[in-house]
């Protein structure tokens, strides 16, 4: 067993002369080191193993034989529409015989063909079918039927029967259909119910718009008398407060300074 | 070559650039070569080690981001191969038999054959004891005294502190050290024939 302090020296790097100093002194690190330098002497009559010329070849000719993993998934991707040159196409599989990350992607791909179409279940196409929309009404009978157009009319068949000089309610009753009589009087009603909800919403929606440009107004008013302020009270030099010098008025404050204080606050 | 034309040179590889990879070949197929050599002492291994090590450094080019040096990064990629395959050589009943084939390639050439004889029976000796000691310890002396490369590429390579490379190292040197010291005085022929033979290869 050495001392361990050959050892400090050697990760100390310590010159040649302060370990052949401490190897005179520790007879334990004399043996060690003795046996070091045989391990020294045998390293040093070896020389690198050469590289011959056949191995040199196959090392250049990797390129051609294999490609970057990267290359792969560039590869993998083109092998899918068959369009990879069998050159390309051998390389890809050499180097996914020796990848296995590459391997599985390409497998994964590639099989994404062989998967099976996906069956429908057999009540969909009856669910379908049930759920499909009905078929429109024509167009111009729709217009004709819409509530709107029947109240418009109502009203103005009402109109012109009264200006013929005529009650509407008494040629209807005279008509003896007293249905027409009443949808009349629920289809003015209810154009005057429409139309006033229509002024009340314009009406509340008006009230809206000015409330919101007079809070405008207010808030830009507030921030121009604000920086006005501002300005005023930064052009206005900070003078401290004239004290007077005799020492009966000193801790009270003069009238200026509290108005200050106060405008402040 | 400095970590930007490594990355450069790197980059010109990946685009496909014959030239660049004949550069990156004959720039580190030695070095990688050794590794792997010293990793399995044989040759068609170590040939086949190095091709595969340099497929991997191929397929995985775009993982270099030139942060430290490229023998480094490769060191480290090589690595798990490596271990491997010293592992499958631990298996086999010859690991602690080096034989006379195993280190020729590595000698440097003698004119005088004693000499030559000397100097092979204490390389086989080395690697005897190298595959004796604990992996983690063996791999850092292969990696710094046969390979060498820098405490820096190897802290890199193996993502250790550059003190723990170096304290290692020194483990790593009086590990080997005891155990060919225990081989000479554990060989029958008692003490002498030992200190013999200790004389002539080592004095």
């Amino acid at each position: 067993m050495s001392c361990a302090e050959l050892e400090r020296l050697f990760l100390a790097d310590a010159s040649g002369g302060e370990m052949s100093a401490h190897r005179a002194a520790c007879g334990p690190c004399a043996r060690l080191a003795a046996g070091l330098d045989r391990v020294e002497a045998a390293l040093s009559d070896l020389r690198p193993a050469a590289v011959s010329p056949a191995l040199r070849e196959r090392l250049l000719s990797i390129p051609a034989r294999t490609v970057s993993c990267e290359r792969a998934d560039e590869l993998v991707a083109i092998a899918l529409e068959d369009a990879l040159p069998p050159a390309d196409l051998a390389r890809l599989e050499f180097h996914c015989s020796r990848c296995e990350a590459c391997a599985e992607a390409s497998q994964t791909l590639a099989g994404l063909r062989e998967l099976a179409r996906p069956e429908p279940a057999p009540w969909l196409g009856g669910r379908i079918a049930a759920n499909r929309p009905r078929r429109r009404e024509r167009r111009g009978w729709r217009v004709v039927a819409s509530p709107k157009v029947v109240i418009a009319l109502a009203y103005a068949a009402a109109v012109i029967v009264m200006l013929a000089g005529f009650n509407p309610a008494d040629l209807a009753r005279k008509a003896g259909v007293g249905r027409i009589e009443e949808t009349a009087r629920a289809s003015v009603q209810v154009a005057g119910n429409s139309l006033a909800d229509r002024l009340g919403a314009a009406e509340e929606n008006a009230l809206r718009t000015l409330a919101r440009w007079k809070g405008h107004v207010t808030g830009y008013s507030r921030a121009a008398i604000s920086t006005a302020i501002a300005l005023v009270m930064k052009s206005e030099p900070q003078r401290p407060p004239n004290r007077p010098r005799s020492g009966e008025d000193k801790g009270v404050l003069q009238k200026n300074e509290i108005e200050t204080s106060t405008w402040r606050a | 070559m400095n970590g930007t034309d490594e990355k450069a040179l790197v980059e010109r590889c990946r685009r496909g650039e014959d030239e660049a990879w004949r550069e990156l070949v004959d720039r580190f197929g030695q070095k990688i070569y050794s590794v792997a050599y010293h990793f399995t002492l044989k040759r068609e291994d170590a040939e086949e080690l190095a091709q595969e090590i340099f497929l991997k450094i191929f397929e995985n080019l775009h993982r270099y981001d030139g942060g430290f040096p490229l023998v480094a990064w490769i060191v480290s990629l090589s690595r798990n191969l490596c271990i491997d395959r010293y592992r499958r050589r631990k298996r086999e009943k010859s690991f602690r038999f080096v034989s006379d084939d195993a280190v020729a390639p590595l000698l440097k050439s003698q004119d005088d054959p004693a000499s030559e004889a000397l100097k092979r029976e204490r390389a086989k000796l080395l690697f005897s004891a190298l595959a004796e000691i604990p992996e983690d310890l063996s791999e850092i002396l292969v990696l710094r005294d046969l390979d060498g490369l820098a405490y820096e590429e190897i802290a890199r390579a193996l993502a250790l502190p550059d003190g723990t490379v170096k304290s290692r190292l020194f483990r790593a040197r009086a590990e080997v050290a005891r155990v060919i010291r225990e081989r000479h005085e554990s060989r029958p022929g008692g003490t002498l024939a030992s200190l013999a033979l200790a004389a002539g290869a080592f004095v």
